[in-house]
This record gives C-alpha cells, sequence and structure tokens, in this order.
C-alpha cells in the first residue's frame, strides 16, 4: 500500500495539506503589508490613498526620492543617506571584524574567571533597549563633538553588531577542534600563526554570514541615527521617514518608493550568501 | 634524540584528577608504549610532555632540559593525534609540508621538502594521496597521513596517541607490523599511547601501564606479561582475560573452587591469612586428551564444559570447575565438546598467586606458585 517516494517526494496526508494551507495562510498574513508597499510605490499622488488595486502603475516616485524634488521635499539627499549608511555598516562591521574575531576565538578557545559573565555582558548589548542609553548617549556624543558624524555613527552601530560577531563566531571556533591549533604548535608554529593560518580560514564561512547579519542590523538601525544625527550624518533608515512628512503633507508612495530603494542592499547581500546566513542565524546550533 | 623524564607529574581537569605524580624515565632512542584503559591519564600524560596541557604539579625534562615555561614550538617533539587532526583546508601534501616550513624544525628548500614527503609517503604507501584533502580519505589513510606528518620531520621525541585505534583489526594488525619497521628505522625516541595490549607487547622497548592517573607498573613486554604486579595488570593484558580464583591454604596445600584445583602451598610466598588469589592465563592451561596424563608437577583442574566457541583454529572453552568458569584457549582438534567432563593443566610456573582480597577489587601479585619465577628462568 505504501508507495515509495522518490527523494524530495513525501507522503501526502490530511495533516500535512492543513499543515500546508496554514503555512501559506501565514505568508500572505505576513507578506501583505510588503506587498501592498510595492503597490503603494508604484501609485501616482492622486492614487495613493486609494486602496484599489487597479491604477497605472508609475516608476516616477523612485526617480523623485532620489531628484532633487526629492531632496527639496524633506530637506535630505537621499543618495547621500543610502551613501552614508553604507559607509556607517561597513565601518562597523569591520571594527566588529577586526575586534569581535580575536575576542570570539578567546572566548571560544579559554575559560577564565568571569569569561561567561563578559559574554553575557556583551550580548546584553543585544536585548538591552537602545532607548535606555539613548539620552547619556547624546550628551556625551555632543560633548566629544562626535554628534551627526560617520566616526560617532561607527562607534555606536559597532555596540549593535560586536555582540553578533563574537556570539557567531564563538560557536564556529568551539565547533573546530582545539587539536589542529595544538598540531600546528607542534608543527613549530607559534600561537598566533596557529590561530591565523588554521583557525581562522576554517571559520570562513562564520566570518562572512556574521559579518552580513551584523550589516543587516546595522543598516536597521533606526534609533541611533535618528536621536544621535542630523543631516550630515543621516542614515536610510531615517531618510526614509521624512517622506512622511514633519506634520505638512504626507507622501506615502514617496515613503514606500524609499524604503524599497533602502532595502534592496541587505536583500542583495543576503541572496547572495544565503547558504551561511541560515547556519549564522541558528546561532551555530547546527553542529557541523 | 633525546631521554624524557617525568617527575612528579600531576594534573587535574577541575575536580577530575587526570594524572597523579607520574614518574617515568625513557631512555635515548626508546620505543616506549603507554598503556591503558580508557581515561588512565594516557593522553594528558602525552600532551605534558608536548606542552600542550599545563600541568599543575612535576616537570618534564626532555634531553636534560627543563620543559617548565617551554612553549610546544620550543620543545621539538613531534606528534600524532588520536582524532589525525589534519589540516582540512590543506592537501595531504600541505599537510606534510606543515611542519617542514615553520622555520622551527630546520631550513628545508622546495626540493628538501618534496623528498622528505616523497620519502615517507612511500614508506607509509600514501603518496598517490598527495594531491588529496583530508576529507577524501579513509581513516586508514587519514591515519597514515597523520603518522606521516610527524615522521617527516626530525624531532627529539616522537609522541603517538592511539595511531592505530580508529582501524579495522586487519589494517591494524598490518600497520602494527609496519610500525615496528618505521620505529626501529627512525630510532627517534617514541612515546606511543593505546590501550591495545597486543600493540604494546608487539611494540614497546618497555611498557607502562596507567590507572586512573596512576603508574601501575614499567616494564619490558616480558616482565609486564609474566611478573604483572597485580590483577589489574595481568587482566589488562591478554584476551580473554586471566582467570582468577579465590584460594585458601590448607595442610600444606593451595585449595581454590572447592578443591577442584589443588596444587602445594608456595613456601616461598607469604599468605596472609591464608588466603590468596590465583590466576592462570587461557592459554597457559592445557586441554588433556582421553587417556594422556599431564606432565608431572602441573596442575589438573577436572570440570565441564559450558561453552566452546571456536576461534578458527583455536577454540575457546568455558570450562565449569567447581562452580567457577575457567576459560580455555586450545587446539580446536582437542575434541572437547559442550557437556563433556575434561581435565585442564597448568604448569605451575604459569599460576600467578594474589593477594587475597573483596570480589571485584584488584590485589599485588605475591609471586608464582613455582618456587622460581619463570622470568628469571626464560629471559
Amino acid at each position: 500500500m505504501a508507495k515509495e517516494l522518490k527523494p524530495g517526494q513525501r507522503r501526502v496526508t490530511a495533516g500535512s495539506v492543513v499543515a500546508d494551507l496554514m503555512i501559506v495562510a501565514w505568508f500572505v498574513f505576513s507578506l501583505f503589508p510588503l506587498l501592498w508597499m510595492l503597490l503603494l510605490a508604484l501609485k501616482n499622488d492622486a492614487d495613493q490613498t486609494s486602496t484599489y488595486f487597479a491604477f497605472s502603475p508609475t516608476f516616477d516616485n523612485f526617480v523623485t526620492v532620489l531628484s532633487q524634488r526629492g531632496q527639496d521635499l524633506t530637506s535630505v539627499d537621499f543618495g547621500q543617506a543610502m551613501w552614508t549608511s553604507v559607509l556607517n555598516c561597513v565601518g562597523a562591521v569591520l571594527v566588529s571584524l577586526v575586534v569581535g574575531v580575536p575576542a570570539a576565538y578567546a572566548a571560544g578557545r579559554w575559560k577564565y574567571r568571569g569569561s561567561e559573565n563578559l559574554m553575557f555582558q556583551m550580548l546584553s548589548f543585544r536585548f538591552a533597549p537602545e532607548l535606555m542609553v539613548i539620552v547619556p548617549l547624546f550628551v556625551i556624543y555632543n560633548t566629544l563633538g562626535i554628534f551627526d558624524t560617520k566616526v560617532g555613527m561607527v562607534w555606536v552601530l559597532q555596540l549593535v553588531t560586536m555582540p553578533l560577531v563574537v556570539w557567531i563566531l564563538r560557536s564556529y571556533f568551539q565547533d573546530l577542534s582545539p587539536e589542529l591549533e595544538q598540531a600546528a604548535l607542534l608543527d613549530g608554529y607559534t600561537r598566533i600563526r596557529a590561530f591565523l593560518t588554521v583557525a581562522l580560514p576554517l571559520v570562513r564561512p562564520g566570518i562572512a554570514a556574521s559579518a552580513l547579519l551584523a550589516f543587516i542590523f546595522a543598516w536597521n538601525n533606526y534609533v541611533f541615527p535618528l536621536i544621535l544625527t542630523d543631516s550630515a550624518a543621516t542614515t536610510v533608515t531615517v531618510a526614509v521617514t521624512k517622506f512622511l512628512g514633519g506634520g505638512g503633507q504626507a507622501y506615502y508612495n514617496l515613503t514606500a518608493a524609499a524604503a524599497l530603494l533602502g532595502a534592496l542592499p541587505p536583500l542583495v547581500l543576503a541572496l547572495t550568501i544565503q547558504r551561511y546566513l541560515v547556519r549564522g542565524l541558528s546561532f551555530g546550533a547546527v553542529k557541523a | 634524540m633525546a631521554t624524557v623524564e617525568l617527575t612528579g607529574l600531576s594534573k587535574a581537569y577541575g575536580d577530575v584528577q587526570a594524572i597523579t605524580g607520574l614518574d617515568l624515565a625513557i631512555g635515548d632512542g626508546e620505543f616506549f608504549v603507554v598503556l591503558g584503559p580508557s581515561g588512565a591519564g594516557k593522553t594528558t600524560t602525552l600532551k605534558s610532555v608536548a606542552g600542550l596541557v599545563e600541568v599543575d604539579d612535576g616537570d618534564v625534562v626532555i634531553a636534560g632540559r627543563s620543559m617548565r615555561g617551554v612553549e610546544p614550538y620550543h620543545r621539538n617533539v613531534a606528534m600524532a593525534f588520536e582524532s589525525y587532526a589534519l589540516y582540512p583546508q590543506k592537501t595531504v601534501f600541505d599537510n606534510l609540508a606543515s611542519p617542514l616550513r615553520s622555520g622551527r624544525t630546520g631550513r628545508y628548500s622546495a626540493a628538501d621538502q618534496q623528498q622528505r614527503i616523497d620519502a615517507v609517503t612511500t614508506t607509509l604507501g600514501i603518496n598517490h594521496l598527495l594531491r588529496r584533502f583530508p576529507r577524501e580519505l579513509s581513516n586508514g589513510q587519514r591515519q597514515r597521513v597523520a603518522l606521516g606528518r610527524v615522521l617527516v620531520r626530525p624531532a627529539d621525541v616522537y609522541l603517538l596517541d592511539e595511531p592505530l585505534s580508529h582501524l579495522d583489526a586487519k589494517l591494524r594488525a598490518q600497520m602494527r607490523a609496519e610500525l615496528k619497521q618505521l620505529g626501529e628505522m627512525s630510532r627517534t625516541t617514541s612515546l606511543y599511547v593505546t590501550h591495545d595490549y597486543q600493540e604494546a607487547l608487539a611494540l614497546g622497548d618497555r611498557i607502562a601501564v596507567l590507572r586512573a592517573g596512576r603508574l601501575v607498573q614499567v616494564g619490558t613486554p616480558h616482565e609486564i606479561w609474566r611478573t604483572p604486579v597485580d590483577s589489574f595488570v595481568a587482566k589488562a593484558l591478554g584476551q580473554p582475560e586471566i582467570n582468577l580464583l579465590e584460594a585458601e591454604v590448607a595442610d600444606g596445600r593451595l585449595r581454590a573452587a572447592g578443591g577442584a584445583v589443588d596444587l602445594p602451598a608456595p613456601r616461598h610466598l607469604d599468605l596472609a591469612g591464608g588466603r590468596a588469589r590465583l590466576g592462570f592465563r587461557p592459554r597457559d592451561l592445557g586441554l588433556l586428551r582421553a587417556g594422556s596424563t599431564a606432565p608431572v608437577g602441573d596442575v589438573v583442574l577436572r570440570g565441564r564444559v559450558g561453552l566452546a566457541e571456536r576461534l578458527g583454529r583455536l577454540m575457546e572453552f568455558s570450562v565449569d570447575v567447581g562452580g567457577h568458569d575457567v576459560i580455555v584457549v586450545a587446539d580446536s582438534d582437542a575434541g572437547a565438546r559442550e557437556g563433556d567432563v575434561v581435565d585442564l593443566h597448568v604448569p605451575l610456573t604459569d599460576v600467578h598467586v594474589f593477594a587475597a582480597g573483596p570480589a571485584g577489587e584488584d590485589t599485588v601479585r605475591l609471586g608464582g606458585a613455582a618456587v622460581r619465577e619463570p622470568a628469571q628462568e626464560r629471559s
């Protein structure tokens, strides 16, 4: 009675059909806002508040967002904000990698008094609400003169990215047998060379995954740039909201277009190294 | 080449004492085997010599130089790990070249490296694998590459951690023979860790038996086999294990298994409380054919065959002697079948006498049942 299943095939039962339907329903529910945003971005000013699906689509909004008119409407150069975001995020990720990779290695290899506390402390940067520290940071930034600067943004965004990098990479290092580095030591290599030539190349997938995740988290950050920047170092997340207008007219269609543009870089990145991303998201729970 | 001395070496991992007060002196060029069950501290011992484990107490002295505070890469030792520890991202060739490229094992031109690697891979029969990655190798091949990474370089000491443990039985026997030749070839002081008594006996110039982090006995294979210091060592060597029977002294006789085992009480031994534990190895026992008599002076045990297992040319018999199972390994043409009543015999020189003790506890060996130790007679 039980038919042999080909690879990739599965048995169709009442339960599996119900489960599939539920997943589809969930997808429709969760992806609908995205669809709505896409439609909104293609509508002209007259249609933007309509709920009809029938309208004449236009790409004008994307052009407007990036043009001088967009800048006039919002007093923010959206293209410039994108570029600032790229620089901020790349900067934050680089700082996190340079400091975080050795830190993750140390945390994965050695236990010392308080090492777990230190790791937890670092993780707490992730789950503590940013609003908690934003007021003192604002004061500090003004005092130090790094308010509304890229250096200031890199500095604060690496607080977001560093814990990710360290925690993800630590699990990668823990999965590596320490005997590999021990073998290198006995081959006559110093500890640093053993780390650089043996351990580091083996966690490259982890570095890719954590760097990407860190980039996305930094890119998506809204609160820090909102409070700690003005016009000079405005990031894309803040720039998008300017199209909603501060009290004046709200350009929903332009906002949607800007948001879509802003979502492009991390989306492209995520798709290119999707393979590593799953492992990174699971924090290395899947042991290799 | 160098001597290796361990003095009072101790190491604990948290609450677990891995090795305790270990003293060993290994001669220049010696092939020294460390034998023990898993968890006996064998690997910790090796890694202490390599400097990969920070010892709590004691010292490692290589070539007369204390290794306290000396980094692994300055110790000039090579180690084959039980897990192989081959670099996954490097080819076999690059794995083997790794110690030659570090600059701490000597300077080698590309041609020198090639020549050394060729020599060692030819010996190990892996020269067709040089372009492969470790993941593309079988366990046996990986093991050889790991050994090759040791042999390719000159070192004061070679440390080999269970280098044959992951091989199947046939390959293991073959590699054991090869290793013996390699050991003799390279003449480098070697520390070889194993839980396999056959490897230990076959390879070692001397053997150290470890138990729960403590040294139990050091000696040549012959000494360890013939005169184990206690019943633990006696049991550790030999498969099937040595037969042990509780015995009592009465009327100048030593009797066990309800009188089924009866031999003259050895007067040269101090049998405290008139009690002792007798041991005889399954291979030392013989099965008497019907109609023949045991050699003069042999101890004879009568029993009923409970189980007869064929092991090829040999057979393993489980014989019920006075309510105790005695294992005998004998020629399969001995003719005994399950249910038969048979006579077993064993020369007095092959009967080991251990001190009496509580069941399940190991006790020291007092000596042989014969007046003179066989080790002295035969060596």
